[in-house]
């Protein structure tokens, strides 16, 4: 039975979406209408190569009071903190992020800084914010992280040589502007690997410990959207029409792994990120279909869910039927779309997987998985299937 | 079974008696260094008239100090967990995960927070203990 009398959550959806091709123009007018006058806008180098923002700094005008360019793609406290400075200088009340997750990421640490002020070690935790923070308007460059529309920054800590999660409620973005423009240009495999990114989410979603019924909905129907559109995407990256579905799907699996988490995938993800510096998009990709069968005997019910949205549950089939079939169609879903099926293809070396193991043990995503994970020699166990 | 005034010293030190008791705290909590604060907002309708600041303290298996203390002391701990006085009943009588109240902003946590997550078993078992206790709550008296 998928829910019993015990469910007892809380949904916490608040960002206003504005979709549309084109709609990344509207800024102006939605900054105004959050009465913020002064945006700090906030990206990396390769949006600004892109030429991503300058149609955002056109429809500012005299309302941009600074850009802070210099986002790398891991971001750090120092850099949240220099650029909170820079945002305090320029009399900053409100931030618009133009780019991927670490943009949009050092936005949501700005923001809080620009409320609460000090520097960002010491806010270091969940939920200890008390009052809404700065206003925050993203355009993603990306279809895959959903952080426009979660409450969650992950900074790396330069002191301690590790990623921080910080969980606000408080602190979830205001406005997210999705314009399929700003991911038109995206080259095939960079698609494919956000996209698997945002495919990730919304199936840990459906298998988390915490899953619930309306993150159970966005997570099916983002499943469903990025199955049909992401393989049009990445054979045709003009096709804004596709563009803008995966954009959509990203942003549902955004709301329901912001509500319900992510599990073990992400927590090996993470983890080999640390290690081999592999893209966090492509380190899911690869894992979650080994995941799904690491779990499959204790979330072969969300798998069958899984497999309903993939359109591969055939009549007639049982549950774990149903499940192994899903885990299959996440196997050929990676060759269709021309992603990496295999760590060693990513350089990944055989040396680096035990360490990453232990590692995974640390991370706060293996709390929601459906099955247990106590002992590394099973994650290892995962990476090697994998490797 | 004796009965404990939830959130007082003789509460605080049957708790600590019975992890000093449990052989299966020691070996799970092995590798957990630091103190934990439990911060409780007042709630004077409950019987909470003002905050209240416990201070825990735990290593390597064996238990530390757990005492009533002032603000300054609870906002030295290692890890400062706080909320609303309902919250803690719910998290002590087991109704509600601590994890999850966590993430649901239920409770709040100031800390490392992968720290905690890499001794789950530690955290969960601290608690399981404390579920242990017969507990007379301020608002059931």
């Amino acid at each position: 039975m998928a829910y019993d009398r015990e469910l007892s959550f809380v949904y916490f959806g608040p960002t206003r979406v504005v979709f549309g091709v084109g709609a990344s123009r509207d800024v102006e007018m939605e900054m105004a209408g959050l009465g913020c006058r002064r945006a700090l806008v906030v990206t990396d180098p390769g949006v600004m190569k892109a030429g991503l923002v300058d149609g955002v700094l056109k429809s500012l005008g005299d309302k941009c009071a600074g850009l802070f360019s210099d986002v790398p793609q891991d971001t750090g406290m120092g850099v949240v903190n220099l650029a909170a400075d820079y945002a305090r200088e320029k009399a900053a009340d409100c931030v618009v992020s133009v780019g991927g997750g670490s943009v949009i990421d050092t936005g949501k640490g700005i923001c809080i800084l620009l409320t609460e002020g000090g520097g960002l070690e010491s806010f270091e935790g969940i939920q200890l914010l008390t009052r809404p923070q700065t206003p925050h308007i993203v355009i993603p460059t990306t279809a895959g992280t959903g952080s426009e529309v979660t409450c969650m920054a992950v900074i790396l800590d330069e002191r301690k040589g590790q990623k921080i999660l910080i969980i606000e409620y408080f602190n979830a973005p205001r406005i997210a502007i999705l314009d399929p423009r700003m991911t038109e240009k995206l080259p095939p495999l960079l698609t494919a690997s956000t996209g698997m990114d945002a495919m990730t989410h919304a199936v840990e979603a459906l298998q988390s410990v915490q899953r619930e019924p309306i993150a159970d909905g966005l997570a099916m129907q983002a499943i469903r959207l990025l199955y049909r559109h992401l393989p049009v995407c990445t054979q045709n990256g003009g096709d804004l029409a596709a563009r803008g579905q995966v954009q959509l799907a990203a942003t549902m699996a955004g709301w329901a792994f912001g509500n319900a988490m992510v599990g073990l995938t992400h927590a090996m993800a993470h983890s080999l990120g640390a290690v081999a510096r592999v893209p966090h998009g492509i380190a899911n990709g690869i894992l979650l279909p080994h995941v799904m069968a690491f779990n499959l005997e204790d979330a072969a019910e969300s798998y069958a869910m899984v497999a309903e949205a993939l359109g591969v549950r055939e009549r007639g089939m049982v549950e774990s039927e149903a499940a192994e079939a899903a885990v299959a169609s996440i196997r050929s879903f990676l060759e269709r779309i021309g992603h990496p099926v295999r760590l060693s293809e990513v350089a990944v070396k055989e040396e680096d997987l035990a360490k990453a193991a232990t590692m995974s043990l640390s991370d706060g995503a293996i709390v929601n998985n459906p099955r247990p994970v106590m002992d590394e020699q099973e994650v290892l166990a995962v990476f090697r299937a994998a490797f | 079974m004796a009965k404990y005034q939830a959130m007082t010293q003789e509460w605080l030190d049957a708790w600590k008696q019975k992890m000093v008791e449990s052989k299966e705290y020691k070996e799970i909590a092995k590798n957990w260094e630091g103190s934990v604060s439990i911060i409780v907002n007042p709630d004077p309708e409950k019987g909470i008239p003002e905050t209240l600041y416990l201070f825990t303290d735990y290593w390597h298996g064996d238990v530390g100090d757990f005492f009533i203390c002032d603000k300054a002391k609870a906002e030295s701990a290692k890890f400062i967990m706080s909320g609303d006085y309902a919250r803690w009943k719910q998290v002590a009588r087991k109704e509600i995960d601590s994890t999850k109240a966590l993430m649901q902003g239920k409770l709040k946590l100031k800390g490392d927070l992968t720290y905690i997550v890499r001794n789950i078993k530690s955290v969960n078992k601290v608690i399981d203990l404390l579920c242990e206790i017969e507990t007379v709550w301020p608002d059931e008296a």
